[in-house]
């Protein structure tokens, strides 16, 4: 079983919560009370070796966390040690996507994202360099019922997640769409990066250099980074 | 009390006095003693009114009692024993004497658990369960200065070092208890038997697993008569009756006392009182029993003589209608009682004694008088009066004013501030009915985006929706008809009020929401430093208090942000269900909150002129100085005995009211003091489910704790092991940060 710690961010009320209440326990509630500071959950998925077709179990710690402005500073300790990330916004609410953007500025310049390009060297493992970044634009539902509410354009989205190399849908975590599918993405991706590193480990090996990479027993063991 | 404290402090002197505290505290801790247990007996000190005729009472029973006590210790301790039923029987004369004394004489004690828990610090009856529970400890400091003090000094020394006991709900290993009560007690013995060497009556001081207070006999026979079949076999298979879930984990700790004792322990019985049965019984008291649990009685066993542990009556044996009866009565008188004493505070004088309305408050308040109570205690509404009228109505005009002008045309709104409140206040407490009414919504909106606006250095922020419901909520009861006060959660008010009452409920709670967040307005300014402050505190006192948890905690890598962040955020409301909540608030407003604003002025003068301040209880802490005096140097414009000890060095944050008229007046903040200790004690009572846990089952178990069963009773508990945790801690605080 592999393990990754996921952050969920996004602006206030955009339905980071409800996106993980739908993943990890399969509910919705139309009023949910708002997060302060910040909440944790966990789930594991399946997903397929692409080699050897075997089944994968992926465990993500998910940190969800609060969207207000005030509640911004504490942010960065629970992407500080993240594998992937989460960036929420609401497709009836364009301000939501400029504050997902500033989100994913923040978390390129003060973590890294493995989806910029593939040269990711070694050396940069232990700075956890390999943030998978997912945008993800909630409430279809709504749109699905009066289409003139939506205020965020699919094809904006898609461009600007294409431009900067995040993984992109639109979901409704009221209707249970894509929502599973975002998190089967997160994991293989992961798994991805995950298994290019032991490649790479191997190869520094045979150099004879022991470089062992092993999932954090804990979220927020800062002494050890998961690479 | 003073008396007590200080030497007590002397023999901290003459020792080890690190060790000391952590004596006290990790006796604190195994025990878990709950509760009211202090309060109660705080009471007494506090409140010599209430007891007055339960002393004079007590007198008299107890001199029928002496010929039976031979020691000096004994007759101490039975003074406090002798003191509960005797006041048990004089509180209720009037209603169910004879079923309430009966239920004590009884050792029912599982009633008297209930009665412990649900009755009010000023309840006479209610220092019976602190004394039994607390005898161990009042005999221990006896025993250990060599004083001769006892009867009225008695009841006071109870609560200095009452050990709070907390009775976890949901404890259930006897074993794991056991090993962890052994395990801290074991290494304090040799220290311990400092204090004892020279008490009469030692014999067998090294009791591995006790606290040597079995050394004095009478001490043992308190404990005896609980224990009277090997409690610790009975008990477990008891589970379905209410008792154990009270008194299991006590009982076990008493039977280990015994086990270890190896002399025969004299029968203490009938709670003390010298009646008829015990008099044919010199050196042992033998117990008196109702016609219920006599049915169980061994004749055997209850005439022969001292040398034998006694066999009680089961508890169980009383029927449960029968303890639910005694139980809904006591209720009933207590609450009847304090009703009658919040009208006595609030109708009496010309100028509401607000010093005495705090103090009785601490300990919950009746619904009916919860509105106007909240509003003296915060500081809204003047203890004048003569002014209250006009003040509300100046008061209801200015939020009315205030609203005009902000909804104005000329007033640009404030859009994201609009928008945030906007979207918050439809997932505000959305499993209560009143918060979807349309009327609501409207009116939250209106307190919350005012009080935003005219606080910009925090601004809204989320949690601040969840702290005005309390007084929302609580002050539409006041329009409600007293039997449908708990319907308010259910109806909409605008069936019940008019449009200009609606306006009233919504201006008093804005300006008791602004009096609330004045006191903790470091929490919602920018980066949020006083929160991270509680925090820390709190980290720093479970280290103290609980190290096995702490460094659980570190070894998992579990913050304490993580958890909380939101406890300080929403004062534990998200925790908690409302009514447990509102109940909390009463302790809240009447703990911590120093008026000293410019509306209180004459509630301060009041404050003056009382003696007999809440204050007097913070005697039971460790202070080397005389009661917190030297911080109160810097805020030398108020220094009635209320601030000056109330005030904490934990909060020397003093902030300028901004609102209105009188720039000089001085806040002092506890609130925030006082809630990290209440989130110590809330954390500790799962420190043993937690050391059993990982990261992810800690961090999940603390976002969402068991307590929506939560009652009024568990808020008490919590409340009670907070306030022994303040009392030991509060001047330590400072020195972590």
């Amino acid at each position: 079983m592999l393990q990754f710690k996921l952050v969920l961010l996004g602006d206030s009320s955009v339905g980071k919560s409800s996106i993980v209440n739908r993943f990890v326990k399969d509910t919705f509630d139309e009023f949910r009370e708002s997060t302060i500071g910040a909440a944790f959950l966990s789930q594991s998925i399946k997903i397929k070796d692409p080699k050897t077709n075997q089944d994968v179990i992926i465990k993500f710690e998910i940190w969800d966390t609060a969207g207000q402005e005030r509640y911004k500073s504490l942010a960065p300790m629970y992407y500080r040690n993240a594998n992937a990330a989460l960036v929420v916004y609401d497709i009836t609410i364009a301000d939501s996507l400029l504050k997902a953007k500033s989100w994913v500025n923040e978390l390129k310049e003060k973590v890294g994202n493995s989806t910029d390009d593939n040269d990711n060297d070694n050396d940069n493992n232990n700075n956890n360099n390999n943030l998978v970044i997912h945008l993800v634009g909630n409430k279809l539902d709504l749109v699905e019922d009066d289409p003139e509410m939506r205020s965020v354009a699919t094809e904006d989205a898609v461009k600007y997640s294409t431009d900067e190399n995040l993984l992109f849908k639109e979901v409704s975590a009221k209707t249970d769409f894509n929502i599973k599918e975002v998190f089967q993405t997160i994991g293989e991706k992961l798994y991805e990066i995950r298994q290019k590193e032991l490649d790479n480990n191997n190869n520094k090996q045979n150099k004879g250099e022991i470089n062992i990479s092993l999932p954090r027993p804990s979220t927020n063991d800062s002494t050890s980074c998961c690479s | 009390m003073v008396l007590r404290s200080t030497t007590y402090q002397n023999e901290m002197n003459e020792t080890d006095s690190s060790k000391n505290t952590s004596f006290v505290t990790s006796l604190m801790k195994s025990w878990r003693i709950s509760s009211s247990s202090s309060i109660a007996s705080s009471s007494n000190t506090n409140e010599p009114l209430t007891n007055n005729n339960n002393n004079n009472h007590t007198k008299s029973v107890l001199s029928s009692d002496s010929p039976f006590y031979s020691s000096p210790i004994q007759s101490t301790h039975f003074d406090t024993i002798t003191n509960n039923t005797g006041s048990g029987t004089t509180t209720n004369k009037k209603g169910f004497t004879r079923k309430f004394s009966s239920s004590s004489q009884d050792g029912n004690f599982d009633a008297m658990a209930k009665q412990t828990i649900s009755i009010r610090k000023s309840t006479s009856s209610s220092s019976s369960s602190s004394s039994i529970i607390n005898n161990n400890i009042t005999s221990h400091a006896h025993t250990s200065t060599h004083s001769h003090t006892h009867n009225s000094n008695n009841n006071k020394t109870t609560n200095s070092y009452s050990p709070l006991r907390y009775v976890s709900p949901s404890m259930t290993n006897l074993e794991s208890l056991k090993s962890s009560f052994f395990r801290q007690h074991h290494t304090r013995n040799s220290h311990h038997n400092q204090y004892y060497h020279n008490t009469p009556g030692n014999n067998n001081s090294n009791n591995h697993n006790s606290f040597n207070y079995s050394n004095s006999p009478a001490i043992g026979a308190s404990y005896s008569s609980y224990n009277g079949t090997g409690s610790l076999e009975n008990f477990p298979n008891d589970n379905n009756n209410a008792s154990s879930k009270y008194f299991q984990d006590l009982d076990e700790d008493w039977s280990a006392v015994i086990d270890d004792f190896n002399m025969p322990i004299p029968v203490m019985l009938n709670g003390g009182r010298g009646d008829h049965a015990s008099n044919s019984n010199n050196n042992s008291l033998s117990r008196i029993s109702t016609n219920s649990s006599i049915t169980n009685f061994k004749p055997s066993t209850t005439s022969v003589a001292p040398l034998q542990y006694p066999q009680l009556p089961l508890i169980e044996t009383r029927s449960k209608e029968e303890i639910e009866n005694e139980r809904e009565i006591q209720k009933l008188n207590s609450l009847m009682k304090r009703i009658t004493k919040f009208d006595n505070i609030l109708n009496n004088k010309h100028i509401i004694n607000l010093s005495e309305l705090r103090q009785i408050s601490w300990n919950g308040i009746p619904k009916p008088h919860r509105p106007v109570v909240w509003k003296l205690l915060i500081g809204y509404l003047p203890a004048n009066k003569n002014r209250q009228e006009s003040f509300l109505k100046r008061k209801r005009q200015e939020y009315r004013d205030g609203l005009n002008h902000t909804f104005s045309k000329n007033h640009k709104r404030d859009i994201p501030t609009w928008h945030q409140i906007e979207i918050d206040i439809p997932r505000t407490n959305p499993h209560i009915p009143l918060y979807q009414f349309k009327t609501v919504h409207e009116s939250l909106q209106r307190i919350l985006y005012l009080w935003a606006i005219r606080h910009p250095a925090s601004g809204y922020v989320q949690g601040i929706n969840d702290l005005v419901t309390p007084f929302y909520q609580t002050f539409l009861t006041e329009y409600l008809p007293q039997s449908q006060i708990d319907d308010v959660e259910n109806r909409d008010p605008s069936s019940y009020l008019s449009e200009e009452q609606l306006k009233d409920v919504e201006a008093d709670a804005f300006w008791c929401l602004t009096r609330l967040l004045e006191q903790i307005t470091d929490n919602y300014i920018h980066g949020q430093p006083g929160i991270l402050k509680q925090v820390k505190i709190l980290s720093q006192l479970i280290k103290r208090i609980d190290t096995d948890l702490y460094n659980h905690f570190q070894k998992e890598h579990v913050e304490f942000i993580q958890f909380a962040f939101r406890w300080m955020n929403c004062l534990l409301m998200r925790e908690f269900q409302m009514n447990a909540v509102i109940r909390m608030w009463d302790t809240y407003l009447s703990e911590t909150f120093s008026d000293t604003g410019s509306s209180m002025s004459t509630s301060f003068n009041s404050d003056l002129m009382s003696p007999q301040t809440p204050t007097q209880r913070s005697t039971a802490t460790f202070h080397t100085t005389p009661q917190g005096s030297n911080h109160v140097t810097t805020l030398s414009l108020h220094t009635p005995a209320t601030t000056t000890t109330r005030f904490n060095s934990v909060t020397t944050l003093t902030s300028v009211s901004k609102d209105e008229s009188d720039p000089t007046k001085v806040k002092q903040s506890s609130l925030n003091e006082f809630h990290v200790f209440v989130c110590a004690a809330f954390l500790i009572k799962w420190s043993d489910q937690l050391c059993e846990m990982d990261f992810q089952e800690i961090i999940t178990f603390l976002q969402n704790p068991p307590t929506k069963n939560w009652d009024e009773n568990d808020i008490e508990m919590l409340l009670s092991g907070a306030y022994i945790w303040q009392s030991l801690y509060k001047d330590a605080t400072s020195h972590w940060l």
